[in-house]
């Protein structure tokens, strides 16, 4: 379903983005850790065709995003850590924008939609104008949104930023359903616990390369000793920043 | 998925767009309706007064024997000339922004929609608002000719055509430069580049249009000699490729009833607008893609050497004990304290480093000072107290309006800005009546330089004497207060602390009433000092006197109170 195949990024002199090769399959939910500015968002952008790869292609449920993007962007969802949202709009009109866009039949936009408002707890807000949202429900409606044209490929950026307990919990449960139900998942957060909780396998990206791929059971076992996915996180990176060579120092 | 009924991307876009802005207006309209009345009106006001001056200065002109004709033609060409120099510029830099720097562009181009659809959309968006200025600026104008050249009714309706024809022109060339800027230029580079490009126009422009000397002698006796000179630098405007000259013929033709010239020019524009069109709408999705991946993918630090170099040398000053020369310029006034130096530091570095700040600032100015500088080759005509005054009052009205758009476009949404750092300056033990004090006393202290500077050297080149400098320069003190203090004292009162974008802060409701009552109090302020000038022909102390209180008292209400109400409302603001 994802297929990276040496992605390459360079942002002048820096490789933000080093020769990343991975696979993942259909329905796998897979989540991708590490320290920031590491490359874990240049890879997204890449992935869902943001932006060019200087080197190497990524193939999105069967099709290069580079050579045939709409066919690509027709299965991939894309939901950013603050994603875009008109405004003005209420949700129910977004979602209905959403639909349209993707080309839903709309009585299956209208059932869909009502589903997923319920799901996402978002029926209260539905006739309300998005400027008025909070933060949390925000991400909702995009998360909401995002899944309505049942997407084979679900790419989604620090989707916790900003949700409270219960309404994460909601996230994560619908988020494993639809895995469960073939729907590929590219999960990019700072937050261990979910990765380890969610994903059937997790990679580490550090310093733009994939240092580490695996369970997290075996990313425990790497190490060889008995330790939390903490540790052997911050032993990858760290030992990974002491083997590689000192970056040239680049311009902010 | 349902392919028979697939509304367009354009269409769906359009739709949601239609439906965003008309929330805007009722939004707008339901906030107050005083308000809402009050812009109507200035923008009703401001039509019937543009109108009125073009409408007496053409008739003023057309009535010069046998020369009338052919100077209101030539006023035509140039104003377009340019005004299309200026749309140019204004498409430009706007669809570079919306195609670009948009958050809504990133997000449509993770959607199913084609990069051609994209464009076409931001195309249109962008060409609608940096041509919606001009046409406002022009139609007065145009209404005035009409009635000058007792057209018929026929005239208005071409006219609105031959502008719509018009206006497409400059927008796809600014489409495809800022495509081809995107591609190769980092931010900051564009932007020094535009301000570069901005600069040497300015100074070309000042060379070539540069007045000559002429002599009493030479008014008397060789009448047509010296106006051969004075429209021969003015010839450009007349150069038979440029839309401008296409445009002013058609108006022209059609006024003097010459059909045939101005189907002539009719498609001659559509067709420049088809070819043009047909390319810009058939042909940009690959490279408009590739540039805005290239934007995407340009961290800061691509660029040219001489930036980068700078980047570089700020990248390793890691030294937090060093502030660099502006700290300790800014420490040589030992009595204020170091708060205050602080945010007075962080402010003087965000303008320096918002090039569009300066830049636009610089332009505005720039182009003033270039008038006034000229002045010298006129005033020795300039005998009669009269006219020297006019043009001294008229300077000081054209170097206030000029403070009053920087001071609604920079110092109004100050707050708002602040707003969203409030955690850190919000919450220090400076307080934020202070840090407001500090801005207002900065951007006064930059105006007064600005400003000051302009009115010195406009009294200078008019040969007043210091007296009357001093006059006019105290009269542009008072302004550069107020004006300041009311854009300060708004900015609080109307903050909105949502919008990272000081132009969006700035075209809500507070920005608008800003400049609305900056423009109200300029032309007030000019009124009451004009007819209570103590150079007026029958000036009495007393007239003098009544105007200055007058002058004072508006002062105070337009700038004093509103500041005073804005530090009263940080007492109970809630963020």
């Amino acid at each position: 379903m994802i297929e990276l195949r040496g992605l390459v990024k360079t942002f002048g002199d820096l490789r933000a983005v080093d020769g990343i090769d991975l696979t993942i399959g259909q329905g796998e939910f897979f989540a991708v850790l590490g320290p920031n500015a590491a490359g874990k968002t240049t890879t997204i952008k890449m992935m869902v065709g943001l932006i060019k790869p200087t080197e190497g292609s990524a193939v999105v449920a069967g099709y290069d995003i580079q050579q045939s993007p709409l066919d690509a962007r027709k299965r991939l969802a894309y939901v950013p850590d603050f994603p875009f949202l008109y405004d003005k709009l209420t949700p129910l009109e977004f979602m209905q924008f959403t639909g349209q866009l993707f080309n839903i039949d709309p009585d299956k936009v209208r059932h869909q939609g009502a589903e997923l408002a319920r799901r996402f707890h978002l029926d209260a807000f539905l006739n309300k104008s998005i400027e008025g949202l909070s933060h949390g429900t925000r991400q909702r409606v995009a998360i909401a949104s995002a899944l309505l044209h049942d997407p084979e490929v679900f790419v989604i950026d620090e989707p916790m930023v900003g949700l409270d307990p219960q309404h994460a919990r909601i996230v994560k449960d619908i988020l494993k359903e639809r895995s469960g139900q073939g729907m590929t998942v590219f999960l990019s957060t700072h937050q261990l616990s979910v990765a380890e909780e969610l994903a059937d396998r997790i990679g580490i990206i550090h310093q733009g390369r994939l240092v580490a791929v695996g369970t997290a059971r075996e990313l425990r076992d790497q190490s060889g000793r008995d330790e939390a996915l903490e540790s052997s996180f911050l032993r990858l990176t760290t030992e990974s920043t002491e083997s590689s060579e000192p970056e040239p120092t680049q311009p902010a | 998925m349902n392919s028979a009924s697939q509304p367009s991307g354009l269409k769906l876009l359009a739709g949601v767009h239609l439906r965003q802005h008309w929330r805007r207006l009722k939004g707008v309209m339901s906030q107050s309706r005083l308000l809402s009345a009050t812009i109507l009106f200035f923008l009703m006001g401001y039509c019937w007064l543009s109108f009125a001056i073009f409408h007496r200065a053409m008739r003023f002109i057309g009535s010069f024997p046998g020369l009338g004709d052919l100077l209101i033609e030539r006023m035509l060409f140039l104003l377009f000339a340019f005004l299309f120099a200026l749309l140019l510029i204004s498409n430009l830099v706007i669809t570079y922004s919306n195609l670009f720097r948009n958050r809504e562009t990133n997000f449509l181009h993770s959607l199913p929609m084609h990069p051609n659809t994209i464009f076409q959309w931001k195309f249109l968006e962008s060409t609608v608002v940096a041509s919606w200025a001009f046409i406002f600026l022009i139609a007065p104008m145009l209404a005035a000719y009409g009635l000058v050249e007792q057209v018929d009714w026929t005239f208005y309706p071409m006219t609105c055509l031959l502008i719509l024809q018009f206006v497409i022109l400059p927008g796809f060339a600014g489409a495809w430069a800022a495509i081809a800027l995107a591609r190769y230029m980092d931010r900051r580079a564009f932007q020094y580049t535009l301000l570069a490009i901005g600069l040497v126009t300015l100074a070309a422009l000042a060379f070539w249009l540069k007045a000559e000397q002429v002599t009493d002698d030479m008014l008397e006796t060789r009448v047509m000699l010296v106006l051969d000179r004075l429209l021969r630098n003015t010839q450009f405007s007349q150069f038979a490729f440029l839309p401008s000259y296409w445009l002013a013929t058609a108006v022209i033709s059609w006024s003097e009833g010459a059909s045939s010239a101005t189907l002539f020019f009719i498609l001659v524009l559509l067709s420049y607008g088809l070819f043009l069109g047909g390319v810009t709408m058939t042909f940009p999705g690959s490279p408009f893609y590739e540039a805005a991946s290239a934007v995407q993918s340009r961290g800061s630090g691509m660029g040219w050497p001489g930036l980068r170099f700078r980047r570089h040398r700020r990248s390793h000053s890691n030294d937090f004990g060093s502030g660099g020369w502006l700290h300790a310029l800014l420490s040589l006034p030992w009595w204020i304290p170091l708060e205050s130096r602080a945010v007075l530091i962080k402010d003087i570095r965000v303008f320096w480093r918002d090039t569009s700040q300066w830049g636009q600032s610089l332009l505005l100015f720039g182009l003033l000072a270039a008038y006034i500088i000229n002045l010298k080759n006129f005033s020795a005509q300039l005998n009669n107290p009269f006219w020297i005054h006019l043009i001294a009052y008229l300077n000081l009205g054209a170097c206030s309006l000029n403070l009053a758009t920087l001071t609604t476009r920079f110092v109004f949404p100050q707050f708002s800005l602040e707003g969203k750092r409030l955690w850190i300056v919000g919450m220090a033990p400076i307080g934020l009546n202070k840090v407001i004090q500090i801005k207002y006393t900065l951007a006064t202290l930059i105006s007064l330089l600005v400003t000051g500077s302009l009115i010195v050297l406009s009294c200078y080149m008019l040969r007043m004497p210091w007296t009357q400098a001093l006059y006019f320069t105290l009269v542009i003190l008072v302004m550069s207060l107020t004006l300041n203090g009311l854009a300060m004292g708004l900015g609080v009162i109307y903050p909105n602390f949502k919008e990272d974008n000081p132009s969006k802060i700035v075209s809500g409701f507070g920005g608008t009433f800003c400049l609305v009552l900056s423009f109200l109090y300029i032309v007030g302020t000019i009124l009451i000092l004009a007819v209570g000038s103590p150079w007026a022909q029958q000036a009495r102390p007393l007239t003098t006197g009544i105007a200055w209180v007058l002058f004072g008292m508006l002062s105070l209400g337009i700038g004093y109170l509103p500041y005073r109400l804005g530090v009263r409302r940080l007492k109970y603001l809630e963020i």
